[in-house]
This record gives structure tokens, C-alpha cells and sequence, in this order.
């Protein structure tokens, strides 16, 4: 990992960390691994995602808010000069009930940017069953490119 | 089904609590929902605009209620989703109109539009389907 890599990889985590609000500080994400190959991240369970009574079942909407999240991260990392981006669509397959009071763990991974557009792909699973995922997502995104970056605005308080 | 019977099952739902949404109307093909704005719902904190996935996460919540408004344990099961994002959503309410475009034996195919001043200006649209069996 080369210098301008690793400064960048703790800015970002700097960045997750120092949101104030949203639902990505709510969702209480925690990065585990970060590379220009995909990241990483754990969101701890949380029983206000769940549909029904028992508090077992995620909805999967929450999984969607976390690929959508991820996606974003993914692109942080792997885009230089992105200053802004929007999510363009999003397709996901729940692919078994999100039946469980685990973790979940999500990787997401850029496959391919051009100037204006960044393509993703991610996985969504309950810690220690990878095999059995529980979700899979693609999505598109639009991105703005300059150098006043979100960070900035973020880390130099115009957030909090 | 009436809309005051279907805002008490949606009460019951951990996380349809956590989006904070009233169903507006329902008849057998259609619902409208009305989410409140708040910061734990917000993406971009810097403009305040509502999170990509929450915005789905509404819509795919007024397709269920569409699909099975009276359901007994937990809302229809869904099987997966194409939502494109049109406009950000920004500080102030949302809504979503879900129509059942298709239901049969085994599943139902929802479209979903949600806005916020004019219906005409989209926030995002989706498509959704379940499983009924």
C-alpha cells in the first residue's frame, strides 16, 4: 500500500467516524478491511432493523442502506479526485431470510470507473456463515470529480 | 382493509417504527405513505439529504403494505429490487405510492414512486417483487 494510499484510507475511516448524524453513524459501521481491491465492513446487530415481534428477522431494506453505504466507501477508496457522488440505481436480491441476531458483514468492490460513472458489486452475509449470503447488490453511481472533497467539508466541521 | 387498521400493523414493525411512516390511503391496489424527516435517516450530512437506502427501504415498506396490508406476522416477503435515483431527497416529508402492478398465485410485482413537493418531480422510483408463498 503506497503512502498517498494509506493517507487516504485514514482519512476515510476519519470520515465515517466523524459523522455526527445520518444513518451510517446510526447503523454504527466499523471498516475491517480497506483496499483499492474493496472494503470491508461490520454493522453490529441491531434489533430496530428487525420486522418482526422476536427482533430476528432484518428488513431488508436495512441491507439495501448498507450496500448503497458500502458501495460509496468502496468508491472513496478506489477513485481518485472524487469530490461528490450519487447513487444513479441500485438493484438487490435477498437471496435467504436475514434471520439471525449476528453481525453483518458486507464487501463491496468498485469493478470498473470512467470519468463520470462508478459500477459496484457487494455481498452481504452474517458473520461466520459466508457462505450463506443473505444478500447481493449491484449499483451505479455518478461521480463528481474536483478537489474540495466531502471529507473536507466533513472533517472541517461544516457538517457538525 | 382501512388505513387506520394498517397504520396499527405497520406500528408493530420494529423497523417501519424506526422509518417513522403513516400509510396515507389504501385501496386494493394501491398504497400512499407519508415518511417524516429525521436525522438519523439523513446520507449526505452535509446537504441533509435523506440516505439512498432509506429512501428504498420506504418504498420497499408501501410496496409490502400494498401487496399484504393485513399481514399477520411480518410484512411479504420480498425478493428483490431496482431502484433509480432521481432527484436527492432533501429535509422535509416524503412520499410513496406503490401500485400493484401484478399478483398471483406466487408473487406480486410492485412499482413504487416517491416525491416530496410535486408528484411529478420524482425523488426515485422502483420496482419490487415478492413472494407470496
Amino acid at each position: 500500500m503506497s503512502d498517498i494510499t494509506k493517507k487516504k484510507m485514514e482519512q476515510i475511516a476519519q470520515m465515517w467516524n466523524a459523522r455526527g448524524k445520518g444513518l451510517i453513524k446510526h447503523m454504527a459501521l466499523q471498516i475491517e478491511e480497506v483496499s483499492t481491491e474493496g472494503v470491508r465492513v461490520r454493522m453490529p446487530f441491531n434489533p430496530e432493523f428487525c420486522v418482526d415481534a422476536d427482533q430476528t428477522l432484518l428488513h431488508g431494506g436495512i441491507l439495501t442502506a448498507l450496500l448503497d453505504s458500502v458501495f460509496g466507501l468502496a468508491n472513496f477508496v478506489a477513485i481518485e479526485g472524487v469530490s461528490t457522488m450519487a447513487t444513479l440505481d441500485l438493484r438487490v436480491d435477498y437471496l435467504r431470510p436475514a434471520r439471525s441476531r449476528a453481525d453483518v458483514i458486507v464487501r463491496a468492490h468498485c469493478f470498473r470507473e470512467t470519468r463520470h460513472i462508478a459500477f459496484n458489486s457487494g455481498s452481504v452475509w452474517f458473520e461466520g456463515h459466508e457462505a450463506a449470503e443473505i444478500a447481493r447488490g449491484t449499483a451505479s453511481f455518478a461521480l463528481t470529480r474536483g478537489n474540495t472533497s466531502l471529507f473536507d467539508a466533513m472533517t472541517k466541521g461544516k457538517a457538525s | 382493509m382501512d388505513v387506520l387498521s394498517a397504520n396499527a400493523n405497520v406500528s408493530r414493525v420494529p423497523f417501519f417504527r424506526f422509518l417513522n411512516f403513516e400509510i396515507r390511503s389504501l385501496d386494493s391496489l394501491h398504497a400512499e405513505a407519508e415518511m417524516t424527516f429525521d436525522e438519523r435517516l439523513i446520507g449526505n450530512p452535509v446537504m441533509e439529504y435523506y440516505h439512498g437506502g432509506i429512501i428504498a427501504s420506504f418504498m420497499e415498506a408501501t410496496a409490502a403494505i400494498a401487496v399484504h396490508p393485513d399481514f399477520a406476522d411480518v410484512p411479504a416477503k420480498p425478493i428483490n429490487l431496482t431502484v433509480d435515483y432521481l432527484r436527492p431527497g432533501v429535509k422535509g416529508p416524503l412520499y410513496a405510492r406503490a401500485k400493484l402492478t401484478r399478483k398471483g398465485k406466487r408473487m406480486a410485482s410492485v412499482s413504487v414512486i416517491t416525491w416530496q413537493t410535486d408528484r411529478e418531480k420524482a425523488v426515485a422510483e422502483g420496482l419490487y417483487h415478492f413472494l407470496l408463498v
